[in-house]
């Protein structure tokens, strides 16, 4: 699939601080790349960088082909910026600032008319749509911060943070609107520090920790490179021992173990193999009364690759 | 359209609707115009002579009190004065009373004949208790010509020594032929435009309007600041338009504010049942107006450009207005003499836009704003330019 956006090599510096330390990382049409970090790794600047708004101490940008620069103009038209603070104007209607920024990005008339519609129906705001922001709740603002970076239809979205301090419901509202636009073949760039975000929505994640990237690949890729485990516990009772036995010869599973009526495995590819581990604890003799099935997470996979936790 | 105009409309709109620009740019420059020419406007007034009423009572006759009569219609012929001659003492006193006049001459007889024998004529100025100032002023009048009968007296004394004569009216006429002419003359002279004044009323009203424009025009500049602030700046930079859109866009508003501010003043101050204020010639006004408002544009920028916050620059730019304004003559007029503080009053653009106005009084052609205009243009552009240059260094960090 074509690539939409190539960050090759970003280096970004303040001073003595190096923010950004060769990031590099692609995005095909239709795919939702995640960048995952703490809060300081880097995220915003890389973004930052990507949509024309910093200029890079080294490294290049292109998108659809095109070279970011903060000097230039082209291929800007082609990206939509949805910034982690609303970037909206509280004394203007949703209305009005679609506008506004619909004819920045060159849109007019009918055309520009129709979208607006279009839009505010996407983020649910059409019957809002002549209030003042000012009068909006904080998941609305939201909404409308996101609608703004769709308007014009970009080849590729950005999306940084956007669901810092929003209730649940706003939240929910805003990470099915994402999934959409990916399944309607757009290219998002979606920075969060928040694990499930990034586990939901991302067809494959960076992980960034002190300006750098340390792994990137879909969340399978990242977890075997960590050599991350499913987790699977077995609850039955019988002779447990001798299925514990018994389920270490499946391939895949590296460890097998009996306590108080259970039996804890740890397996590549729980999934595809849960038939058979289940198989051989039957013909072992024990009775099954339950199962869970714990699929390694990118917030261990993180941990592991950083010492850190996501959220310190 | 330009980015750059629909940044500034959609500017002008915010502006419009939080009303701010709206009560800096025209409620307040009207308010306090009437207010300082209510305070002040009469000073200016009666130093400019209007509005001075006086009464003459000649009890003398002679040459020389005519000839005192005679200067006094001349400054009544410009418009200084007017003047109204009364048969006796008394009609002056109730002319007095019945505020007819401020002040009377009163001329006794014998004036003349004590002029020619070097004796000790006197003229009498009896003012109304409720005008000290016009009676001050035809004191003053009556003193500049006691000035001169006193030169004639002491040429006539020492021309009588010299010839060991009498003096008499007929050795007086032998000196000159006519001894009147040979003691006064009265002259008007035309004053330079650096010296020229406006009246109370137009002083303020274009004081005002100057003072509040640097507040105006900052709603326009300061709109750079609330951007990134408020977190718009970063969408606007990620826009395919380019950096100096933005600024222009906030140029451009400060720009219209400017002149709408500045038009609004200048019209609703001249009708006649408000201020009254006479600008001057239209043309010369408009120049002046668009090359203030630039000034201050330009001064503005400057301001936005070196400050951190948007509150930080409207304060920084609030100190910036009222240092200038004071050091360029809006709250009091300053003095055009060789001192420091007149020569630093034409660092500023203020002064030079009033500089510019008192050369359009007294009916000067449209032209006469020209070295004004052209000072205040070159305040807008080397303020502008380095606004310019540091904004743009700012947008792209």
């Amino acid at each position: 699939m074509t690539d939409i956006l190539q960050a090759t090599g970003l280096v970004k510096a303040f001073g003595d601080l190096s923010a950004v330390d060769g990031v590099s990382f692609t995005i095909a049409q239709g795919e939702t790349f995640g960048l995952l970090g703490p809060n300081g790794a880097g995220k915003t600047t890389s973004i930052s960088m990507i949509a024309g708004l910093l200029e890079s101490d080294a490294g290049e940008v292109r998108v659809s082909g095109e070279v970011i620069s903060t000097r230039s103009t082209a291929g800007k038209s082609e990206i939509g910026l949805v910034p982690q603070d609303l970037a909206i104007y509280p004394d203007l209607t949703a209305r009005e600032n679609l506008a506004f920024f619909g004819r920045l990005y060159g849109m007019g008339g009918s055309d520009l008319a129709s979208r607006t519609d279009e839009v505010l129906g996407v983020i649910g705001l059409a019957d809002r749509s002549d209030d003042l922001i000012n009068e909006y709740s904080g998941g609305m603002k939201r909404r409308l911060n996101i609608g703004i970076g769709l308007l014009h239809k970009p080849q590729l979205l950005i999306l940084d943070e956007p669901t810092v301090g929003v209730d649940p419901q706003s939240r929910n509202a805003i990470l099915e609107s994402v999934e959409r636009l990916s399944d309607e073949g757009m290219a998002v760039l979606y920075t969060t520090h928040y694990m499930e975000e990034a586990e939901r929505l991302c067809d494959r994640v960076a992980i960034i920790d002190e300006g750098k990237i340390q792994a990137q690949g879909t969340r399978r890729e990242l977890v075997e490179m960590v050599g991350q485990k499913d987790r699977v516990t077995i609850s039955s009772v019988g002779d447990l021992a001798a299925a514990a036995k018994s389920v270490r010869e499946v391939a895949g599973v590296s460890e097998a173990t009996s306590s108080d009526h259970q039996l804890h495995i740890l397996t590549d590819e729980a999934s595809s193999n849960l038939p058979e581990l289940l198989a051989r604890i039957t013909e072992s003799g024990g009775t099954i009364s339950g199962v869970e099935v714990l699929e390694p997470n990118l917030e261990a996979v993180f941990l592991h690759l950083t010492g850190k936790a996501l959220r310190d | 359209m330009s980015a750059a105009a629909q940044i500034a409309i959609k500017d002008l709109k915010l502006r419009v609707r939080d009303r701010s620009a709206f009560i800096f740019g025209i409620v307040a420059p009207l308010v306090l115009a009437f207010v300082f020419n209510l305070v002040f406007g009469s000073v200016f007034d009666a130093t400019t002579g209007l509005g001075l009423e006086y009464g003459m009572v000649d009890l003398d006759q002679s040459e020389i009190s005519l000839v005192f009569g005679g200067v006094l219609e001349e400054v009544e012929a410009d418009g200084i004065l007017t003047i109204e001659n009364y048969a006796n003492e008394a009609s002056a006193e109730r002319a007095i009373e019945d505020d007819g006049i401020d002040a009377y001459y009163l001329i006794e007889d014998g004036f003349g004949e004590g002029v020619v024998t070097v004796g000790s004529p006197t003229i009498r100025v009896v003012g109304d208790i409720d005008a000290p100032t016009s009676t001050q002023i035809a004191a003053s009048i009556a003193q500049q010509f006691s000035i001169g009968v006193e030169a004639t007296q002491l040429a006539i004394a020492t021309t009588a020594i010299v010839t060991s004569s009498q003096v008499t009216p007929q050795f007086v006429g032998s000196l000159s032929g006519d001894p009147s002419s040979a003691a006064f003359s009265y002259q008007l002279e035309d004053v330079s435009a650096a010296t020229k004044q406006l009246d109370g009323t137009t002083y303020f009203s274009a004081a005002m309007a100057i003072f509040f424009l640097f507040f105006t025009v900052q709603f326009g500049v300061l709109g750079l600041l609330e951007e990134e602030r408020d977190g718009t700046l970063a969408r606007l930079k990620a826009a395919p338009i380019g950096r100096l859109s933005v600024v222009g866009g906030k140029a451009i508003l400060a720009f219209l504010l400017g002149v709408i501010s500045m038009t609004t003043l200048v019209v609703a101050t001249s009708v006649p049942f408000l201020l009254n204020a006479d600008w001057g010639a239209p043309f010369g006004v408009a120049l002046l107006v668009v090359a203030g408002v630039l000034s201050a544009v330009g001064i503005m920028g400057l301001v936005a450009s070196a400050a951190k916050t948007p509150e930080g620059a409207g304060n920084m730019g609030a100190i910036i207005a009222v240092v200038l304004g004071m050091l360029g003559g809006v709250f009091f007029p300053l003095g055009q003499g060789d001192d420091l503080l007149s020569k630093l009053t034409f660092l500023t653009p203020h002064a030079w836009f009033m500089r510019g106005l008192a050369d359009l009084a007294d009916t000067a052609p449209w032209t006469a704003a020209l070295p004004a205009t052209g000072a205040l243009l070159v305040f807008a552009g080397v303020t502008g330019l380095i606004g310019l240059v540091l904004l743009r260094r700012r947008l792209e960090r």
